[in-house]
């Protein structure tokens, strides 16, 4: 009964801020203009077919190609686009749901209800992750009909891309609930949590450097630490891998155009070759240690957080 | 220690409560505190006394550095007993996305009451509080008065063996306070216990049965309200007429004359009777005489270590119509 008392607390506070409704207007609006997409052999129709682009490498009408559809709006919708500005626009909309909480005289009551502290802080945790929760439900829904019903590409496994998204975004909303709890700011868990969501990026991109420079490797101390290091911070870099693995779509090189390196300033062949390996390698990895050592992160800073939350006069 | 405490009858039974806060500010020093079921008891002090550190104390607001006793006959913090009590914390902030009724119903559910019951008390509580047409108004529309009646229905919601209110009167008009008392008194009526804690001495004294007075962190004075102000201070005379020229006679006994009022200090009654007689020697008609006692804000002043604790301007409690002359005033 509190839990769901909760919750339900926390979908009307994501009801009544109006980024929640600016971004499912833009969902709604990203998924319109995928209608107005379709594909032929060999090309891609945009507006109805007011203008087209040749697809080049694939044919989406092909078996391989409608997994290519897929990588597309895994790539550059989910990934470039939800997973970076919506959860970034996420972010900034749920910064102030512990601050706020935690308010004088708001929290009072809420604490003198027969409820533990440490329940009352994970279902206020809960209940802050329902916001991402009915944006990213709501965007994968809507792109995966689109898909079915305008394109004919029916993946279930697409439908994931949902509790993933959840997940990605509460690897993140862990580090603002615990700003939020230390600082009782919005402006800082915003900030802060921006600052540490790039670094873990940063950190746990960091062996791709061995790629690049493969001299590091020979530097044990170096190696080993830049191997730790990017083991700890949440690994929000591999969402779309994992995403596209489980909707069965391929890499992004798979979904570029052909002539794509003769683009003047663009990748070369070789930079597109190394880039499609290290995609490869992404894919193949288990997106279990992805998720688990993510969570595993998330629940120690969680334990700080409710540490905190828990300990406080108020 | 809780065997003993849960045979007792006290529906707040506070010992030794201690809070620090830091390694240098104390907030309490060893309060101790009991309240009877179904009695309505004041908590006043002045501002920093720890009068609102204790309240958040009792609610598990604020933890304490040390305390022991119970809360209706469990120890504090027992999570059955918190789903019945009410609180209304003082200066609470509700959130404005919510309507009156669904406040109401978010607030009962976190105290465990059952679905089909919240919507009918929902609807009692705020006829009763005289928000009836505002239930499906936002909160954030709503006046300070308004709010402050929208929180005393939430701590009713769970109808509650014990009620704690913190500053319940705070941004109401003088109706909406009349109204909140009538509420404490029908809530003691029906067996509730209210733990008050208002600055408005005024407030305590028209509904509370008993008071605590709470000091630099501990309890300066405690007892019934007739216990704290039974204490004459004064005894004033009015006559019909001047009595200046008696003024001779009643300074010996050391009485102060200004026009008709005589003003004989202390509660020696046999002195008042020797100013009756002197005055009715002279054929001097006596309108009243009025006994005057302590009133809380004296005692509170007192308790604070203050040197002016004078009478308070009672209104006489011998009725107002001429009286024969006589030493007996009202009590």
């Amino acid at each position: 009964m509190q839990l769901w008392a909760i919750i339900l607390d926390g979908f009307r506070e994501a009801l009544d801020r109006k980024i929640f409704w600016v971004l499912i207007g833009l969902s709604t609006m990203i998924a319109l203009a995928m209608i107005s997409i379709s594909f032929e052999e060999d090309k891609i129709t945009f507006f109805f077919g007011m203008a087209d682009a040749e697809t080049g490498r694939f044919n989406p009408l092909s078996a391989l190609g409608r997994s290519n559809v897929v990588g597309l709006v895994v790539y550059f919708l989910l990934d470039a686009l939800l997973a970076w500005v919506g959860i970034v626009l996420m972010v900034v909309a749920t910064a102030g749901m512990f601050p706020n909480f935690l308010r004088h005289g708001g929290v009072d009551v809420v604490l003198s209800k027969p409820i533990t502290r440490s329940r009352l802080f994970l279902y206020k945790y809960l209940a802050g992750l329902v916001f991402v929760f009915v944006q990213a439900g709501y965007f994968v829904v809507m792109t995966f009909l689109v898909m079915g019903l305008r394109w004919g590409v029916w993946s279930p496994g697409y439908l994931l891309a949902a509790p993933l998204l959840v997940l990605l975004f509460s690897y993140i909303f862990c580090i603002s609930v615990l700003v939020g709890v230390k600082t009782r700011s919005t402006v800082a868990a915003v900030l802060l949590t921006v600052g540490a969501w790039m670094l873990s990026a940063m950190v746990t991109q960091a062996p791709q450097m061995f790629e690049v420079m493969p001299s590091l490797k020979n530097n044990t101390r170096i190696y080993t630490a830049i191997r730790v290091l990017s083991w700890i911070p949440p690994k929000t870099a591999d969402f779309p891998y994992v995403a596209a693995k489980w909707a069965g779509a391929g890499t992004s090189s798979d979904v570029l155009p052909m002539d794509f390196a003769k683009t003047p300033g663009g990748p070369s062949s070789d930079d597109l070759r190394r880039a499609k390996e290290i995609e490869l390698r992404e894919l193949e990895k288990n997106p279990f240690y992805s998720i688990g050592s993510s969570l595993l992160f998330e629940a120690v800073i969680l334990l700080l957080a409710m540490r905190t939350f828990v300990r406080r006069d108020y | 220690m809780v065997a003993i405490t849960e045979m007792t009858n006290w529906a707040v039974d506070l010992i030794d409560v201690r809070k620090t806060y830091g390694k240098a500010i104390q907030a309490l020093r060893g309060v101790n505190i009991q309240v009877g079921r179904g009695e309505i008891f004041g908590l006043l002090g002045p501002n920093g006394a720890g009068k609102s550190t204790l309240v958040k104390i009792m609610m598990t607001v604020v933890r304490p550095t040390q305390a022991l006793g119970t809360i209706l006959g469990r120890p504090l913090g027992h999570r059955g007993k918190l789903a019945a009590t009410g609180y209304l914390p003082e200066n609470h902030s509700f959130p404005g996305y919510l309507t009156g009724a669904k406040l109401l119903d978010y607030y009962a559910a976190l105290s465990k009451v059952p679905r089909s019951v919240r919507g009918p008390r929902a609807g009692e509580l705020l006829e009763r509080l005289g928000l009836s047409r505002w239930g499906s108004t936002r909160i954030d529309k709503y006046s300070k008065g308004m709010l402050q009646r929208l929180g005393i229905a939430q701590a009713l919601m769970n109808e509650p063996e014990l009620v704690v209110l913190d500053e319940p009167t705070d941004g109401l008009d003088p109706v909406g306070r009349r109204d909140v008392r009538n509420l404490l008194l029908d809530l003691k009526q029906r067996g509730n216990t209210v733990f008050l804690n208002s600055h408005l001495l005024s407030e305590l004294e028209m509904v509370c049965d008993r008071v605590s007075i709470l000091v630099n962190g501990l309890v300066a004075r405690q007892g019934t309200l007739s216990e704290l102000t039974e204490r004459t201070v004064e005894y004033e005379i009015t006559c019909v007429s001047d009595v200046a020229s008696l003024a001779g006679k009643l300074l010996r006994l050391g009485a102060t004359v200004a026009g008709p009022v005589v003003t004989l200090p202390g509660h020696d009654i046999a002195k008042v009777n020797e100013a009756v007689d002197c005055l009715r020697s002279a054929n001097v008609a006596i309108h009243a005489i009025t006994p005057k006692r302590v009133g809380l804000e004296d005692i509170l002043v007192e308790a604070m270590g203050g040197q002016d604790a004078k009478p308070s301007a009672t209104p006489p409690t011998s009725p107002p119509a001429a009286r024969p002359a006589g030493p007996h005033g009202d009590s």
